[in-house]
């Protein structure tokens, strides 16, 4: 494959796992003949046919218990939610169904299901359209919350999603869609779950983030550089289980911890790493940890969308914090 | 000529109505500027030009129903001086995109049914490691926030303090015993008396007098200092009493008996636990007591520091006293054993002598003198008696110690000291 674009390559996954496991089916509100509202699922009805990309009505809590039947029964399907302000129709069926059936019918039955959404703003959308809602899916056990931020392991992540047995919710930077591209080899490789991925190796402190984030900590850290501020930047990438391990071994090194993200601060995944790692890591840290996120508000509309996620300057500030204590 | 045709305004609208339009053919448009309003299936939206440039033709009146991608305006763009506008262009890290702007219906795909999609074509040029690999081993201090806190009032360096904690974790004694001026009685010397050859050292008492002038020198040197700091600085103020150990059993160690009154002493009347800043006159109670024993070498006074006589057992102070008084002899004692003691005690009865004056060496802020044991002739009721008594003299810094308290302290000592075992 050549240099795609996130979208490009979310696109290429689904493509190669229908074309190498017959049981992938493909579902969601405008998927098929439109090839879904982003273009994920693009040409798919065309090649796989309309049993296998299945176009459903505008009812989320359907098209979540429809894949659980489906999965109940042998297939593996992919279900699009078209914008994560949608989820909550279906989260019924997701919290009380596909979380639990493995629990519930002590692993007789799995719920080998991706369910795909757009996740974070800032392509002024209007409302609903725009929300970070990770830290509530992550606070259901039964559930495997990832969230990619490259073409390459949105490509990778989204292939070991689908081979999991159990339920994936698969969040996908609406920002970062088409933003850059990156050079991914289709060949059907899947990339680890469950494992942050160190995106840029330093010794002063440690960035965790995830998502569209990681640009704003990428962009942060090399300005930090310039200033002699070393910074390692971890991508979480599976939010739920977090791999707790490596931000420990990584704050053992540096001493020092912000965490970044766009969903409000209360109750975020953000206030999860904070507490684990003033558990087991208390006596590395030099300093308090620092958090950098959305507002506990409502995602604004699209003028104020900047305002609202946290920018480069709010991170590079949160590290000199940091580093002066 | 540049045709913009309607866009898809909600998702997936297959055409909208013209409610009215706010602007006429020949006008001069800017980016953004509203051009017209249309009613969907949603909701009535404003339509703002995507350039900047005249009006050439509009498409339909209010109550005409458009559809999605036919031509709605033409516009030059050439005329009103602006040129075109391009969309907006978005980098790697988007920052503050401009405001949103109706991307022109191209014949590509926009890539999204609402807002605007940020489009480039930048590489993304990464190193992602899966999970960690970090191998090297911790050298990081590893510290309670609270401890590295205190260690930042009190000006400490945890990197250069090893931890007796857990795992080597820096406590707050290990930052207390460290901060403030680290003073030792002799200790600056200790490191090239070790170096030097015995025959190199300061003669032993039974070497003949030379009748030539000598330059102290090591432990002498350094006791002459302290003492004239002491002197200098220290109100020194003497208390004598006696200790009655009728009720010892024999084979009592006295050592480690005088280490545990000092112990309880401290306990009963902390302040003479303490260092004393004279010059900001600043008392500092120590939670621990750690007793500097004077032991007399042929070099000179050494000053081992046995630590913390309040909470050990007679077994650990007794192993820790032969110990130093070993080191001392040998001089293998090690600089942190001499550093940093709170209480002093001189054991010179051991040779001769019953009363003294010893000399407070700060910034502690007393010692206590052990004398000669002797069989007293004591009156008890109803007869005499002679009982082993020890002398003890007890000196204080009379600048922060109140006779008062040192009297009481030394009460606690002798009560302690006179218990049968």
């Amino acid at each position: 494959m050549a240099k795609v674009t996130m979208i490009e390559a979310i696109n290429c996954a689904h493509a190669w796992e229908m074309a190498h496991d017959p049981t992938v089916v493909v579902l969601g509100e405008d998927i098929g003949i439109n090839g879904g509202v982003f273009r994920a699922t693009a040409g798919l009805q065309e090649k796989f046919g309309v049993d296998r990309v299945q176009d459903t009505p505008l009812a989320e809590g359907m098209i979540a218990g429809m894949s659980i039947g489906m999965a109940n029964q042998g297939l593996r399907p992919i279900a699009e939610i078209q914008f994560m302000g949608f989820i909550y129709p279906a989260m019924d069926q997701i919290a009380n169904h596909m979380a639990r059936m493995r629990h519930r019918t002590r692993g007789r039955i799995t719920c080998p299901i991706v369910v795909r959404m757009p996740h974070g703003g800032g392509i002024h959308a209007p409302e609903h359209h725009s929300e970070s809602l990770e830290a509530m899916l992550a606070h259901h056990p039964g559930l495997r919350v990832v969230c990619p931020s490259s073409p390459a392991r949105a490509y990778g992540l989204l292939l070991a999603s689908i081979r999991e047995p159990d339920p994936v919710i698969f969040l996908e930077p609406v920002r970062l869609y088409r933003l850059v591209r990156q050079e991914v080899a289709d060949d059907g490789q899947a990339l680890p779950l469950d494992m942050c991925f160190r995106l840029r190796e330093g010794s002063d402190v440690t960035l965790v983030t995830w998502g569209a984030m990681t640009f704003e900590v990428m962009r942060a850290a090399e300005q930090l550089q310039s200033d002699g501020v070393s910074c390692e930047v971890i991508d979480l990438a599976t939010l739920s289980p977090i791999d707790h391990d490596t931000i420990l071994e990584s704050v053992a090194k540096t001493g020092r911890l912000v965490i970044v993200h766009e969903a409000p601060r209360n109750c975020g995944i953000g206030a999860e790493i904070a507490a684990t790692v003033a558990e087991h890591g208390l006596y590395d840290l030099q300093a308090p940890i620092k958090r950098v996120t959305g507002y506990d508000t409502i995602m604004p509309l699209f003028r104020l969308e900047y305002d609202y996620i946290p920018s480069v300057a709010r991170i590079m500030d949160a590290v000199r914090e940091t580093l002066a204590d | 000529m540049t045709t913009f045709n309607l866009p898809d305004l909600g998702e997936g609208l297959a055409e909208a109505e013209i409610v009215r339009w706010h602007v006429s053919a020949g006008d001069i448009v800017k980016v953004d500027q509203p051009m017209v309003a249309v009613e969907t299936a949603k909701a009535v939206v404003e339509v703002p030009s995507p350039y900047s440039g005249r009006i050439k033709a509009l498409h339909g009146k209010p109550g005409d129903v458009v559809a999605t991608g036919a031509p709605l305006v033409d516009f030059d763009v050439q005329a009103g001086g602006a040129g075109a506008s391009p969309p907006a262009t978005r980098v790697a890290t988007p920052h503050k995109p401009a405001p949103q702007k109706a991307e022109p219906q191209a014949a590509n795909d926009s890539g999204t049914v609402v807002g605007s999609m940020p489009t480039s074509d930048e590489e993304l040029i990464e190193t992602a490691v899966a999970g960690s690999d970090i191998a090297s081993p911790r050298e990081r201090v590893r510290a309670a926030p609270a401890v590295r806190a205190l260690a930042k009032r009190l000006g400490v360096d945890l990197a250069t303090l090893r931890g007796t904690g857990r795992g080597g974790l820096i406590t707050v004694d290990d930052v207390m015993n460290t901060s403030g001026p680290t003073f030792a009685y002799g200790a600056a010397t200790v490191t090239a008396l070790k170096a030097a050859p015995a025959s190199a050292r300061s003669g032993p008492s039974s070497a003949p007098p030379s009748g030539e002038p000598e330059k102290l020198r090591g432990l002498r040197r350094a006791m002459a200092q302290s003492m004239s700091l002491a002197r200098d600085n220290v109100m020194n103020c003497t208390l004598f009493d006696d200790a009655d150990l009728h009720d010892w059993r024999k084979g009592e160690d006295f050592t480690i008996r005088l280490l545990r009154a000092i112990g309880v002493a401290a306990a009963a009347e902390p302040v003479l636990n303490a260092w004393y800043d004279g010059e900001n006159q600043t008392r500092r109670p120590m939670a621990r007591v750690d007793v500097a024993m004077a032991v007399d070498t042929p070099d000179g006074l050494l000053v081992p520091v046995v630590r913390d006589v309040g909470k050990r057992s007679i077994a650990e102070l007794r192993a820790d006293v032969d110990r130093l008084k070993r080191g001392a002899r040998d001089r293998t004692v090690a600089p942190e054993d001499l550093r940093d003691f709170t209480f002093m005690l001189s054991n010179f009865g051991m040779i001769a002598g019953r009363y003294a004056t010893p000399v407070v060496v700060p910034p502690a802020v007393a010692i206590l003198g052990a004398g000669k044991l002797s069989h007293d002739v004591v009156a008890v009721m109803g007869g005499i008696e002679a009982h082993l008594r020890m002398p003890l003299s007890l000196t204080f810094d009379h600048r922060c110690v109140t006779g008062g308290e040192a009297a009481r302290f030394l009460a606690a000592l002798i009560r302690d000291l006179e218990r049968g075992s």
